[in-house]
């Protein structure tokens, strides 16, 4: 697993899909996805489920959306990205960095943020590489 | 020695500062100086949870919320190292608790205090929080606070001896000291 993180806007996508043209990707949208497609029963529009990959690279991209989905949706986001990782353990993880700001006033937005935080400070530990995106440009942290 | 470590929330900051002061003190005494007040249920988990990260590492607390450099007199005279944890809470504390200081007062105590402290110190470790990236525009305190704390942060990447940020628990050196750690 590669992880990719930065700012909002700052080219992450575009930066993984460039680096390396010769492969072929499958993007999956993590503001999207209901939830990782392989915890619990097999739903109807669960996307992941479905995924054919073919060989190809997959691209979780708008992690943070994912885990706020979860947390909305009183899921277990630490457990879950396990599974998704079993399936793909070769795919490409994109992450806004969201922590650097002032402490949110709502509860929900605070815990949202930490977890989101730690659940990529422990996807780093594992990942083979770790990327930061700014303006475009990564700077290979790990 | 100063080092400053700087990161958002989440970004495994402490962790690495803990570590990292682990490694340099080796066997002298090792200070926790916190500045953030348990005020609710939720700064007492935090604070809580920052206990068990450091239980068994062998570090003495002290809880300092304003003048910072007072925690000195709470130590045992000899070498000695601290990490000060942080440096959001501090300046929170000292604009806005009890006697309510002016922008550029805050920012001197927060600054000549750490300094004073450092002085004594044979190495002090200083957490402190990136708070500028939101894009928000908030109430004239929250903005008074940002500049104050942008103020703050550069001034102690000035005196500071090695600059470290953190993302994704995995440092990015900002500023290169002599790496004592081996």
């Amino acid at each position: 697993m590669k992880l990719i993180i930065g700012g909002f806007a700052q080219g992450k996508l575009t930066y993984v899909l460039e680096r390396d043209r010769s492969k072929s990707y499958r993007v999956l949208e993590g503001g999207c996805l209901r939830d990782t497609g392989i915890t619990g029963e097999p739903e109807e529009n669960n996307a992941v489920d479905k995924t054919e990959t073919d060989g190809e690279t997959v691209i979780l991209n708008h992690f943070h959306l994912w885990v706020r989905n979860r947390l909305k949706a009183d899921g277990d986001p630490e457990k879950e990205i396990r599974k998704f990782l079993d399936r793909f353990p070769d795919c490409v993880i994109i992450c806004d960095e969201i922590g650097n700001g002032i402490v949110p006033v709502e509860a929900f937005e605070r815990a949202y943020r930490e977890r989101t935080g730690r659940i990529v400070t422990a996807l780093a530990k594992e990942a083979e590489e770790v990327v930061r995106v700014v303006c475009g440009i990564g700077q290979r942290i790990k | 020695m100063m080092t400053l470590i700087i990161g958002g929330s989440g970004s495994g900051k402490s962790a690495y500062a803990e570590e990292y002061l682990l490694a340099i003190s080796e066997d002298k005494r090792k200070y926790y100086v916190a500045a953030m007040q348990a005020c609710d249920e939720e700064s007492r988990k935090r604070i809580e949870r920052h206990r068990r990260m450091r239980a068994g590492k062998g570090f003495i607390t002290i809880e300092q919320p304003v003048r910072i450099q007072d925690a000195a007199a709470h130590m045992e005279a000899g070498e000695r190292s601290a990490l000060l944890e942080c440096v959001s809470n501090l300046t929170a504390n000292e604009m806005f608790g009890g006697g309510r200081k002016r922008t550029e007062e805050a920012v001197e105590a927060v600054v000549d205090g750490i300094a004073l402290l450092g002085k004594k110190l044979t190495h002090l470790v200083i957490v402190s929080n990136n708070v500028f990236e939101d894009g928000c525009v908030y109430d004239e305190e929250t903005m008074a606070y940002l500049r104050a704390m942008g103020w703050i942060n550069q001034r102690l990447v000035a005196m500071a001896d090695e600059v470290i940020e953190v993302a994704a628990g995995l440092p990015i050196v900002i500023k290169a000291g002599t790496d004592r750690r081996g």
